[in-house]
């Protein structure tokens, strides 16, 4: 009754967890505008409040083995409400993976490319991402290892670079903005990059097995945790106090490596690293709507649905933000708001309503 | 299903490929096309509130050295002007005389006039740190006068004003006379709520017929606007404190008095530990110096256990000297360019939010204690002056 027919090892979740959060290190941009230079402990508060959330994903697909997000709702839930559920998942999916592939078509206009038409970038992003999708994500998986080596290798590599220029006592005073805007910054922090996750409730249901599945996933969740904490540190030092006037923080820190005169401008290694990065995360959050989508509608297979989600992809984003500026209002201000429940509330109840009523119960009909 | 299933798709991938390989670059500029600036010169106009932006463009021609023969009026370089109410302006006017936009991703160096420069510089940096072309790492200077005439002078061994410039900056470490200063760098200085800016001083100097350019000292500014010039010896003190003088030259009398010992500064390092105590704001600054003796104008032997230790001596009170003078000066302009107020800020988070906003009026009473460790390493080829005295022996 699966739509997906491929397996993934543990091993290579770990590295998908890493890589889809690794995705989310430009995203961080949108902290630093508040926590400035305490951004890294915010990184660092935002993981551990996220940590027993993230682990509740992973129970909860644990407990409920071999089935996707609309089957454990369905389950949960019984059929009517579960739908509901599943609806608001979906269209948190379709939203999120819209903002991101702005995020993608923003930075190529800013940086990379600025006279190329910007919903041409979309196009031809989403089109990427719809293609590996449609290859299934045994695929996503087995390029997952690279990806994430591409994102760690780029960030300790120009981090040397960089040294001569690093001012630690930038670090200082520890705690000197108020409690709001700390707690802002967490909040921000543990849903963009770490809340997110919840993704993976979609994604996991195709794990060959479930054994280690917690220290893995975790160990995912650390290794991109800790590659964001280090840009995080890295720009601090690099830029000080005007960190926050930059439109991208790490491409600015990067445009400022200058060894010799003749190792400069390698912002490239950003864009590289990120639209790699992003690709990797957008094709998750893609994979995983078309999964809950058709898994909705009882359809066989997911196949159907990428081209006329892809369209829709494109024309979200391409339309729901007038420029970066209103992007980053909503993301700091709306966008964290309206995902609260489903990161933080609806998968600790379905664990505990799951435990509560023994489920999952098979003699009765599979969901669906 | 194999070969049924990757038909379509090796043609999809084909379909995209061609869309890539034969529409060309969007936005791409060939390089006939690039008016390359190496150097950016901004002044102020005479009309009222506009500005007068003098680029430096690299002529694609004559950089190639197959020039006709003569050369001696050929310039490698064309410096046009334009004016604008704005930079951007300025530079989208320059068009007219160009018919090509502007390429500043090889700048090389800002350099702002002074009238400008004393009249705030924070309505025309913006531009340089927003435009996508312009890069963090340029270099940004004022002119002692007007920033044309410098972009004006004809270096003799380089070809383009603005490399040399930069070279001219770069070249602060043998003295310590001036410190290279980047847009980010000053930026950086602006958004601090204490710290003053600073950027080097560069001016033209006619000799004979030849005008030579001439970088050395540092502009001090507030608020965004020039109140002042640090010369050359307070520079080399505001570098000590902030640990950042690489070499330099110490003139020291020697012990006898008949002549001088020039030593040559070798490494530096500097510690700065602010103290808050009772309404008091002390300065503890320690300084770790290592020169070598690499001249003296005496006969007498001055590598002597003894002659060392007075040079030691003599040489740490002219670096103590030197940071006092620095010192006078940030007083006497009331700008805090050593980062004092960003020290204490760091070090006493709280306390500082009362000191803060009257930091103008207590930078007057900061107290310095100064603390200098100078030695000399070594006396390289000599261990005797040639021509040695009698009682030396």
């Amino acid at each position: 009754m699966n739509i997906e027919k491929g397996k993934i090892t543990g091993q290579q979740l770990l590295f998908l967890i890493a890589g889809f959060v690794q995705g989310s290190v430009l995203l961080i941009d949108f902290t630093v505008g508040i926590t400035e230079h305490q951004t890294w402990m915010v990184i660092l508060v935002g993981l551990a409040v996220s940590t027993p959330f993230f682990l509740s994903y992973v129970m909860l697909a644990k407990r409920f083995a071999g089935m996707n997000l609309v089957q454990i709702n369905d389950m949960v839930y019984g059929r009517f409400l579960g739908k509901v559920v599943s609806l608001y998942y979906i269209f948190f999916f379709l939203l999120t993976l819209s903002f991101n592939i702005r995020d993608v078509g923003e930075l190529y206009i800013t940086f990379l490319m600025p006279d190329t038409p910007f919903v041409l970038l979309l196009v031809v992003f989403t089109a990427t991402c719809a293609y590996a999708v449609s290859k299934g994500i045994e695929v996503l998986a087995r390029v997952s290892h690279l990806f994430v080596f591409i994102g760690i290798f780029v960030i300790i590599s120009t981090f040397p670079l960089l040294l001569d220029q690093m001012d630690f006592s930038n670090f200082l005073p520890f705690f000197e903005l108020p409690f709001g805007k700390i707690f802002q910054g967490v909040h921000i922090v543990s849903s963009v990059p770490f809340g997110e996750t919840v993704v993976f409730l979609a994604i996991m249901g195709s794990l060959n097995n479930t054994e280690h599945v917690i220290k893995r996933t975790y160990s995912g969740l650390l290794i991109g945790a800790a590659t964001l904490l280090i840009v995080a540190v890295r720009n601090i030092a690099v830029l000080g106090k005007t960190q926050t006037i930059w439109t991208s923080m790490s491409f600015q820190s990067i445009r400022l490596i200058d060894i010799g005169t003749i190792l400069t401008r390698l912002d490239f290694l950003v864009g590289i690293a990120q639209t790699v990065l992003i690709f990797l995360k957008c094709s998750l959050f893609f994979y995983a709507l078309a999964v809950s989508l058709s898994q909705l509608f009882g359809l066989k297979s997911y196949l159907p649905l990428i081209l006329p989600l892809a369209g829709i992809e494109v024309v979200i984003a391409a339309t729901v933000f007038q420029s970066p500026v209103d992007h980053a209002m909503i993301t700091q201000n709306a966008g964290i708001i309206y995902s609260i429940p489903l990161m933080f509330v609806i998968p600790l109840l379905s664990l505990l309503i799951a435990k509560i009523r023994g489920l999952p119960k098979f003699e009765r009909g599979k969901g669906t | 299903m194999g070969n049924k299933m990757n038909l379509p798709i090796m043609k999809l991938i084909l379909w995209f490929f061609m869309l890539f390989t034969l529409s060309g670059c969007f936005g791409g500029r060939e390089i006939n096309d690039l008016e390359i600036v190496i150097g950016i010169g901004v002044d102020k106009n005479e009309s009222a509130g506009n500005i007068l932006l003098t680029a430096q463009i690299v002529k694609e021609n004559e950089t190639g050295g197959t020039g006709k023969d003569g050369g001696g009026e050929d310039k490698a370089f064309w410096n046009v002007n334009s004016t604008g109410n704005s930079i951007f302006e300025a530079v989208r006017q320059i068009t007219h005389k160009t018919g090509n936009r502007l390429f500043i991703s090889h700048n090389q160096a800002v350099i702002f006039g002074k009238d400008i420069a004393s009249e705030g510089l924070e309505k025309y940096i913006d531009f340089f740190l927003r435009a996508h072309e312009m890069r963090p790492t340029a270099l940004i200077l004022i002119a002692e006068d007007r920033a044309s005439d410098v972009m004006d002078a004809k270096p003799e061994t380089k070809k383009f004003p603005a490399v040399n410039i930069e070279k001219l900056v770069e070249s602060y470490a043998f003295t310590s006379h001036l410190y290279k200063v980047n847009m980010k760098d000053f930026a950086s200085c602006m958004m601090s709520d204490t710290k003053a800016p600073m950027a080097p001083l560069v001016s033209v100097m006619q000799d004979k017929e030849n005008k030579d350019i001439y970088v050395s000292g540092l502009a001090v500014f507030k608020k965004g606007r020039m109140v002042g010039k640090l010369n050359e010896d307070e520079v080399r003190g505001l570098l000590w404190v902030l640990g950042k003088v690489k070499s330099g030259v110490i003139t020291v009398s020697s012990p006898n008095e008949q002549g001088s010992a020039v030593l040559e500064i070798l490494s530096a390092k500097s510690k700065v530990t602010p103290e808050l105590k009772d309404k008091r704001i002390v300065m503890h600054i320690k300084i770790k110096e290592e020169s070598s003796l690499s001249e003296q104008t005496t006969t007498e032997n001055l590598a002597t256990d003894s002659a060392f230790e007075r040079m030691q001596k003599a040489s740490a009170e002219i670096i103590r000297q030197e940071i006092l003078a620095a010192f006078d000066k940030s007083k006497e302009l009331n700008a805090d360019i050593f980062g004092f107020g960003e020290m204490l800020h760091k070090k006493y988070g709280n306390e500082w939010k009362a000191l803060k906003d009257n930091w103008d009026d207590l930078y007057p009473s900061v107290e310095l204690k100064i603390d200098v460790e100078s030695k000399i390493i070594k006396t390289d080829l000599l261990k005797k002056p040639a021509w040695q005295s009698e009682g030396g022996k």
